[in-house]
Formats: C-alpha cells, structure tokens, sequence
C-alpha cells in the first residue's frame, strides 16, 4: 500500500525542539482530579512532557508565567463573577483554550446547583449573611469564553488527553463521537448494564471514553454529557422493558448535567 | 473414490451437467446461483460413498479430552456463560469452561475475523518519501460451538470480503481459523428466526460439526484439516446406529423449528421492495436509541470506519480499522455536512434492506441469519420478528 499525497506541511503550532508550546493549567470550581489524571498517565507523560512545555500548574509547580500561552487547559466551572473575569484574562493571553473534564466541558457536577432558585441555595450554604458571598448560576467554560478543544469525563480518559493533545499541537479539530456509550460497550462485549438489573446512562451519553465505567463493573453516569440527538422516546421503551421508575433516568442525568438547561 | 477431471475442457461438460441437478428445494430458501447447484451435485455424488465415512463419534465424557488436546496445538475460543443470561466467546483450556448450552453469545465469532478494532498498517513520515508497512495478526485457532446461524454468518463475511478489492486481513486470518460447529437440537429462544432463513440446519461453512446424541456427539468431518484432527486423535467411525439417531434429531427438529414469521424467506425481497414508504419505518425509527447495538452485534454487519493515529513524535503512526454502524446519526454525512441518512428511521429500513434485499439481488443469500441478537440487545424492545410481519402485513 502505497501513500500518494505528499505530506501536509507542519502546522505553525507544531513543536520545535527549541521552543516547545507553552502549556498552562488553570482550575476553577473543581475537585482538581483531572489534573491529577496527568500524573496518572504514566510511561506515556514522558512523551508529553518532550512535545510541551509546563509553565504554571498549581498542582505541580509554584513557577508562574507572564507571556501569552500556546494552550491552556482549564478545569472546572464558572459558579461567581470573579472566576467569570478570570478565565476572560485567561482566554485574552491564550492561543488555544482546552476545556478539560466535566466540571469545565458540561458544567458537570456544579451543576445540580442550578436545579435550586439561587438565593434559596445561597442561604442554605452561606446562612443568613449570604449576600456577602458572590455567587452566579452554575456554568460550563464554553458557555463563558470560546472553547477550541474540550475532553470530557470525570475524570477525563487519559488515553482522550493525549489525543486532544495531539490534535491541538497540530492544530487540527478532534472530533467527540456523537455516539451513545453503548457504542464502544458492545465493541468491549460487556453484559449490558441493564440485564444486570441496573438503570445506566450508556444510550444516551456520548462515547468517546470506551465505556471506561462499564468495563471496570460500574454503570455510566453521564459524565461525558448527552449525545447531540439523545433518544427521547426510546427513554419510555427502555424504562417498560426493564420495568424501572421513569423519573430514575432523569435524577440519574441531572448529576451531571443541569447546566445544559441553564440557571434558575 | 472417482477420479476427478483435471483439463478444462473436461471440467466444463461435467459443470453444466451438474447444474441441472437441482437440489430439493427448501422451504423459505431463496433462488441460488448456478455454482451452489454444483456444489450441491459434487456433495451428493461424495456422500453416495462417504455417508458414515466422514461421520465420527466422541464420547460427552471425552469431550474434556478432545478440548484439552485442541489446546495444546492452538488458541481455543468456546462460548462461556458470563452471567445474566448472556455468554460470549472467550479462550477456554478445558470442556468445564464451555456453555454447551448458550443462546447466542453477545458478539459473533465475527471478531475473530474483524476484530472490532485492528491495526491495519505502521506509518513513518520522518524521510522525504513518507514509509508504511502493513499489519496482521493472524494467531492460529480454533473455534468450538459455532452454531449454524453463526456459521451462516461467517459464510455470508466470506462472500463479503472475497470480492474485489480482496480484504486480505480477513483472508488470510480466516485461513488460521478452524471452525467446529455445533448443532442447536431445540430453538435457544423466542427471538431467534433461523427457520425463516433455513440456518436451523448446517449447510457447510465448518471443519467439523457436532451434533448431540444424548451421551454421546456425533462429529460431520468437512474438510482435510478437520479430518486430519479427528484421525490424530483417533475417534471412532460412525456406526448405522449413530447414524439413525442423527436422522431422528434431524426429524424432530423439522417440527421443533417452524418459519417464525409466517411468510416465505423468497417473498420477503419483494415486500421490500414495495415497502420504501412504510409507516413501519416510521414506528421503529421513533423507538430507535441509534446506539449501533444491533448492528454491533449482527453477524453479518461488517461496516467499518478507519482512522489514522499519530504518535507523540508527530512523525510516525498507524492507521486502525474498528467497527462503525450504519445506525449512528453521523454514519451517513460527508464533506460539506450533507447527511443521507439523518433520520433513524431511515437508518433502521437501510439496516433491514441490507440483510432482505440488497444481498439477495447481490449474492442470492440472505444477510439475516437468525441469530435474533438484534432483537435480544435493543435497548428499545424493537423486534426483527415484529417489523418483518408489521411490513408483510401491510402489504397485504
């Protein structure tokens, strides 16, 4: 087999052995876990570490940088008006912008804030005295700031990191399957979730994290957001043939996924 | 044994003879294509002579025995019960790890001849001229408790991947497979439909076939890597007795198993082709999850999508193959964004033309075997069963 098509040109973005990309992370309303996942990596981080250059990562370093990024990569969500302006300062000085694991892609778990009236959340956080505490509703990067790459999961895939990784380098787009969970489930040949007698997000959350959960014995809890056209009515056909409450599906979703409605 | 003809102009006479030996038709089978005919012609003169030659019987309490030698000489892979009601075909060292009794196994044997994913080539862009190397692993192995619809399935991957361009990954890992397959005596469950298609019985497609006698399987010998298997471990001939008691498992079966939906494999092309418009479509797309189970778990989908991955060098890299379906919204759109298939119920009429339409005009062979997986995995309750009838009943 023969390749025809001489080679692409290296992107500008592309690394060079002497100025390698300036990468940053930064952190808002999160459990930092994801950053933790690149320590996780292993062998592999080796290699991340020849292709970027690490100029601020709060979990790893006191250094700080001054000049413009290449990437930043930012975890977490956006729940008050100073984390708001924050990330706008951050996004001015960055080339690309990764929006890194679910609290950062889908608002994720900061987001059942939004299912409560704000002041009535406030108060019960912050007691009487809450209007001292600066507080917004719950929201995903992308519905702050222009996001130019995003890898979802709580935590992320390491495996995904290194690809979004890649493609950023070379400023190419990385596309997120648009299909359920059970897409990549069935390729690992795993009993369905569902005949074991357990309600699990899979039909409706995008793939993309090789049914992580489900190969390692737990249910998919939506962390990676719902696919684009979710199947609203095959809901009704899943919850009569495995006899469950139909509000299960819902409560299940909101865990991960109420800023998709916005904020109350 | 006969003395075959060797030069052309000897083989050609004998092949046209031939082909006007029809054989028995049977229910629901569909029009085949002239070779099968000689196929069949060739089967019948060898089993004047062969009938209880080529049949051999193991002991159930032997079978432990004829595994474990299997997997002294190769990678053995059997259906093995993962619980819930669900097996899948995993590597087994003895008969103690195999589901005798299994309804399909969650994948088809298809992956081990389209594995869901496959490296297909390394890619080197470091020189002036960019470098690739082909792949393939391709481990010798044997499969055990194939059952017919199973076999149907791989037969119909064969025609698929045999046709210009050659899938030579397929080929020539097919080539290290040795197939046994194993006979279902009763239906497995209310969804399968192998009647309807005739794959309730063998019709070729493995090295040996076991059928269950009770205590004891009575194995068909169908090729040279079969029969040298069966010969190196010294199983016995077949006697009339085992020979009788197959005929009778043969017989109870023609009343066990009945056409499941009520109309003829031969009249369903047709149906089709009158049902583009259906409202059928219309009711299994609005249930449709678009989750690709059904296909995943076909035997005879074979769809799939490639990709290139670069390594962190941003120099070398490979290029790998993994299933895709054509259930998943994206499957259909090409540059510029156009999707041919952006609703799901035209997703699911293309899935059901392309197992009782398309391959019948193509190869005279239906593409559904069955199995009934489509129908056992839908998260949505959508019934192969029920479609088919809802659409003949339309067309009434």
């Amino acid at each position: 087999m023969k390749i025809t098509k001489t080679p692409v040109k290296s992107p500008a973005k592309a690394p060079k052995a002497a100025a390698k990309p300036k990468v940053a992370f930064f952190d808002f309303a999160c459990c930092e876990g994801c950053q933790l996942q690149v320590a996780n990596i292993g062998e592999a981080l080796l290699d991340i570490l020849g292709a970027i250059d690490v100029v601020e990562f709060r979990e790893v370093m006191s250094e700080k940088y001054d000049k413009d990024y290449d990437v930043v990569i930012i975890e977490g969500s956006i729940t008050d008006h100073h984390a708001e302006e924050r990330l706008k300062k951050i996004r001015a000085r960055a080339k690309v912008l990764i929006a890194y694991g679910a609290c950062a892609a889908i608002g994720g778990v900061n987001g059942m804030k939004n299912s409560f009236k704000l002041d009535e959340i406030r108060q019960y956080v912050y007691g009487k005295d809450y209007k001292l505490f600066d507080s917004t509703p719950t929201r995903a990067i992308h519905q702050v700031v222009k996001v130019d790459y995003t890898i979802n999961g709580c935590p992320i895939y390491p495996p995904e990191l290194v690809e979004v990784l890649k493609h950023a380098l070379r400023g190419l787009p990385y596309t997120v399957p648009d299909n359920p969970v059970c897409s990549e489930c069935k390729l690992n040949e795993n009993v369905c979730m569902y005949e074991r007698g357990v309600a699990c997000l899979g039909p409706w959350t995008k793939a993309g994290c090789n049914s992580w959960c489900v190969n390692n014995g737990n249910i998919c809890y939506g962390c990676r957001g719902e696919v684009n056209h979710p199947a609203k009515n095959a809901a009704k056909d899943v919850i009569a043939k495995y006899n469950l409450k139909p509000e299960l599906i819902k409560n299940k979703f909101d865990m991960y996924n109420k800023c998709k409605e916005g904020g109350k | 044994m006969k003395s075959w003809p060797v030069s052309g102009s000897e083989v050609l006479p004998f092949l046209i003879f031939t082909a006007f030996l029809r054989p028995p038709r049977r229910a629901g089978e569909a029009s085949r294509p002239l070779i099968e005919y000689n196929i069949w012609a060739v089967s019948v003169i060898i089993k004047t002579e062969a009938t209880s030659v080529n049949y051999h019987i193991l002991r159930k309490d032997k079978l432990d025995g004829f595994i474990k030698s299997l997997a002294r000489k190769m990678k053995v892979c059997a259906p093995v019960a993962k619980g819930h009601n669900n097996f899948a075909f995993e590597e087994v060292s003895s008969a103690g790890e195999i589901a005798l009794s299994y309804i399909p196994t969650i994948l088809p044997p298809k992956k081990y001849f389209m594995p869901q994913r496959e490296k297909m080539l390394d890619f080197d862009l470091t020189g002036d001229q960019p470098k690739d190397a082909a792949n393939l692993e391709a481990p010798g192995m044997a499969i055990f408790g194939v059952h017919t619809c199973d076999l149907a399935g791989i037969q119909c991957l064969n025609m698929v991947f045999s046709e210009k361009p050659r899938d030579y990954n397929y080929i020539l890992r097919k080539e290290k497979v040795l197939i046994i397959g194993l006979e279902c005596n009763a239906y497995c469950d209310g969804h399968a439909s192998c009647a309807l298609v005739g794959n309730h019985y063998p019709n070729g497609g493995y090295d040996l076939f076991f059928t269950d006698l009770g205590d004891r399987f009575i194995i068909h010998v169908n090729t040279q890597k079969g029969e040298e298997l069966v010969e190196g471990m010294g199983l016995a001939k077949a006697n009339p007795a085992d020979m009788s008691a197959l005929d009778a498992v043969r017989e109870g079966k023609k009343k066990a198993f009945q056409n499941e939906i009520g109309t003829e494999l031969k009249d369903l092309p047709a149906v089709f082709a009158k049902g583009t418009d259906s409202k059928v479509w219309k009711e299994v797309g609005d249930r449709c999850v678009s989750c690709g189970n059904c296909t995943n778990v076909c035997p005879t989908c074979y769809c799939f999508d490639m990709a290139d991955t670069i390594n962190l060098d941003m120099k070398t890299g490979f290029r790998t193959r993994t299933w895709d379906s054509c259930q998943f919204g994206t499957f259909a759109t090409v540059a510029g964004g156009e999707n041919f298939r952006s609703e799901r119920s035209e997703r699911q009429r293309h899935r059901l033309y392309r197992k009782f339409k398309y391959p019948i005009d193509k190869f005279y062979r239906s593409f559904c075997t069955g199995c009934g997986r489509c129908t056992r995995t839908c998260m949505a309750k959508i019934s192969l069963k029920d479609t088919l009838k809802a659409l003949v009943a339309e067309n009434k």
